[in-house]
């Protein structure tokens, strides 16, 4: 009998699809060849499109909500477990190292769905200013972040690039290089989570391909960078973001609350009191 | 009717002693520019020669970084509560000399000095003792262990609110164990000099504090410098700009304040006279050289005629002139180049279609004036409603509904504050939530305090001065 080999696709606005450019590059696996989408700067265009409705939906959605769809989320990959572990060991992990990673990416999801509706009591505060005025800084989630992925892969590493900016609200356009197999099967339990179509778009291709569209592109708001690049690479995006004043942070932080802080934007409201 | 006579009160110039020519402060002493050029201040109201200060070069900024990494290496070893100490005696000196330092900032910068005594010493004031209680408090800051003090500091600030964007800049840098070199702006550098002097009082370790002046060529050497670990700018969108590309591929942290073109959005339902209020203070606060200045007047059609023709009666009587008369609502402006640019987008407005009103009032033969302005008619594509003209020049758009009110507010590249002006508290929350700006005055406008974080979304910039969140902007995140 003959396997049957699955085919992986770009996960954009909530479908799989095929990179318009028809172009591909190939991953073997376990003597298996993968024709993997390599994503073209009319892909980007199209998932930040998407990416930016989507951040309407999500960031709109209650904290309550958002927290039970990540929760949800959770619930899949629980259930795909041993798929995963499959699919890591396929990339030769051990067993014990594939299963180490998904339960810890289980914990991080978890920990993630639970601060869905705290981070605003933990970053934001009144402000004791010393006139007669109510004054609160809270924060918004900062709009379409586009995250590129480590080169390593590990699920859990995926996951805390795109879980700190998802879980405040923000849509995220999640690019993976050389661990792209296992993201586009992540996309998957996306689908099957109840995200909102946009809110995570998830890409695979060359880098280099689109730097310049990525740091470029003035509706994306803030570029994460998770995996080291060469010192020119790194330059030129942070001279693109220049122009438009982008956010760019080159492996940034992980760790609990500082995780999610690139991510928001803060809002401080005045109003005075009086009778 | 009664003949009124107008009589000024001038504020006395004669407490501060204005020297002929000024050093550079570097490592705890007053030295003379290795460049051995100077370059000249004058007083915008007057046009007088004021003074002389150093036009520093690479020399200069080589010397003045050194210095501040010898001094993190005591002021990293003092205790949290030592730091905490060195900040609240600046910030009593302050208090002390706060009429000689409003006086010298109304002459260097030409605001008025009702301004400078009232708003903008107290408020400096308040900055160092706020972040002095911080100083030993950081580790109950946020809810997470990683974030360490960046190390050298460059911190370059502008010239409309020259001694409080010093304390906005240093008092949080210094809180958070960091030194600085900072560069105050070319046309006001006199009480940032004269702030040295407070840091000598204090006792402050040589090298903490460096202050070294120049022009925009002597900021690019502070942002360019390799022993610079973190810049600090307040300033123009453009060079804020120009900033971030310097740094591309730099480990160099960055947090920029920049250009606003706020939308005060007045509600039909507003409480209008106060509302008329709220919108004078937005505009022609400081000569409307505020990047948080309210200069899009965002009136709901139903009430446009009733609220232009008030707000026009209350712009008649705006006093403009003598920054030292106690009287004076609106001073200079603070540079022929600036008189330029304002002067050049109001004629690009009327070109466009815009109708114009200014107020009629006697201007003083010399110094940079500009009387205070209202565009009506205006479509939001004119240059008026989209670019930053950071003078006392307020230009005025209608909408229909809330949904168009937002929308057109948040229909800029910028992102620093705005303003809502409504009785009702639900349509403040709902406009609120919808803005795009770092700062959102609700039935009221310009207020500041310095436990109230500052500063912008989109391309108004990024990181916040002030506040719980103004610590995040001299800490580094570390994994």
């Amino acid at each position: 009998m003959i396997d049957i080999k699955k085919t992986y696709k770009n996960y954009v606005d909530g479908k799989y699809v095929r990179s318009e450019s028809g172009k591909t590059y190939t991953k073997e696996l376990k003597n298996e060849f993968y024709e993997l989408p390599l994503t073209s700067k009319k892909d980007i265009r199209d998932a930040v499109t998407s990416s930016k409705n989507g951040y309407k939906k999500w960031s709109s959605a209650t904290p309550y909500l958002r927290m039970q769809i990540l929760y949800r989320l959770s619930e899949m990959i629980e259930g795909n477990k041993e798929s995963y572990v499959e699919l890591l060991m396929d990339h030769g992990l051990t067993k014990q190292k594939a299963t180490k990673d998904i339960d810890e990416s289980i914990q991080n999801i978890v920990w993630f769905a639970g601060l869905a509706d705290k981070w605003e009591q933990l970053a934001g505060n009144l402000n004791p200013v010393s006139e007669e005025y109510f004054n609160i800084s809270h924060q918004n989630p900062i709009g379409v972040v586009f995250s590129l992925s480590s080169s390593n892969v590990s699920l859990n590493e995926l996951l805390m690039s795109i879980l700190p900016s998802l879980t405040v609200g923000c849509s995220v356009i999640s690019y993976s290089e050389e661990n792209s197999v296992l993201a586009l099967k992540f996309a998957e339990d996306i689908n099957n989570s109840d995200f909102p179509s946009g809110s995570l778009n998830i890409l695979s291709g060359k880098f280099e391909n689109i730097l310049n569209d990525v740091s470029k592109h003035v509706e994306i708001n803030l570029v994460a960078l998770h995996k080291e690049l060469d010192k020119e690479g790194l330059k030129t995006i942070e001279q693109n973001a220049s122009e438009s004043v982008k956010r760019v942070f080159s492996q940034p932080s992980i760790e609990g609350l500082s995780s999610i802080l690139p991510y928001l934007e803060t809002k401080t409201v005045w109003h005075p009191k009086g009778t | 009717m009664i003949d009124w006579q107008y009589s000024e009160s001038i504020e006395s110039p004669d407490i501060v002693s204005i020297k002929k020519k000024y050093t550079n402060y570097i490592g705890g002493k007053f030295v003379e520019p290795k460049s051995k050029k100077y370059i000249n201040t004058i007083s915008p109201s007057t046009e007088e020669l004021l003074s002389k200060v150093p036009l520093s070069n690479e020399k200069d900024i080589n010397s003045a970084v050194k210095s501040a990494k010898e001094g993190l290496e005591v002021w990293s070893k003092l205790t949290p509560n030592q730091r905490s100490r060195y900040l609240f005696k600046i910030a009593r000196l302050i208090q002390e000399r706060s009429r000689e330092f409003a006086v010298l900032e109304s002459l260097d910068g030409g605001k008025p000095i009702k301004e400078s005594r009232d708003f903008d010493l107290p408020q400096v004031a308040a900055n160092f003792f706020y972040f002095a209680g911080w100083a030993d408090k950081l580790d109950l800051s946020w809810a997470t262990k990683s974030l360490k003090p960046y190390g050298v500091v460059g911190q370059i600030i502008p010239w409309n609110f020259p001694l409080l964007m010093l304390a906005w800049k240093i008092a949080p840098a210094l809180a958070t164990g960091n030194t600085v070199v900072l560069k105050p702006a070319e046309t006001t550098p006199l009480t940032a000099l004269l702030f040295a002097e407070i840091c000598e009082q204090a006792g402050l370790p040589p090298g903490v504090v460096n202050i070294v002046t120049g022009d925009g060529s002597t900021g690019s050497l502070i942002v360019n410098h390799k022993d610079i670990n973190k810049i600090a700018f307040t300033g123009s969108t453009q060079v804020g700009k120009l900033i971030q590309k310097s740094l591309a591929g730099r480990d160099v942290g960055l947090t920029l304040e920049l250009g606003g073109k706020a939308a005060n959005i007045v509600y039909e339902d507003a409480a209008i006279d106060q509302a008329v209020e709220g919108v004078v203070n937005g505009i022609f606060f400081n000569q409307g050289h505020v990047c948080c200045a309210g200069s899009r007047l965002l009136l709901q059609e139903s009430i446009h005629d009733e609220f232009v023709k008030k707000l026009e009666k209350r712009m008649q009587s705006l006093r403009v002139g003598n920054p030292l008369d106690k009287n004076t609502d609106i001073g200079a402006i603070n540079s022929k180049e600036q008189l330029d640019k304002i002067t050049g987008l109001v004629n690009e407005g009327v070109e466009d279609g815009g109708e114009l009103f200014q107020t009629e009032c006697e201007l003083p033969g010399n110094g940079f004036w500009f009387r205070p302005t209202l565009f009506t008619n205006v479509q939001p594509s004119y240059s008026i409603a989209r670019e930053e003209i950071f003078g006392p020049v307020l230009t005025t758009l209608t909408f229909r509904t809330p949904e168009e009110a937002v929308e057109i507010a948040n229909n800029t590249e910028y992102g620093l504050s705005a303003g809502v002006w409504t009785e009702k508290g639900s349509k403040i929350l709902w406009t609120a939530d919808r803005l795009e700006a770092g700062v959102v005055w609700a039935n009221t406008f310009n207020k500041f305090d310095p436990s109230s974080p500052f500063g912008g979304y989109k391309e108004s910039g990024f990181g916040r001065e002030g506040g719980r969140h103004g610590l995040l902007s001299y800490l580094k995140a570390s994994s």
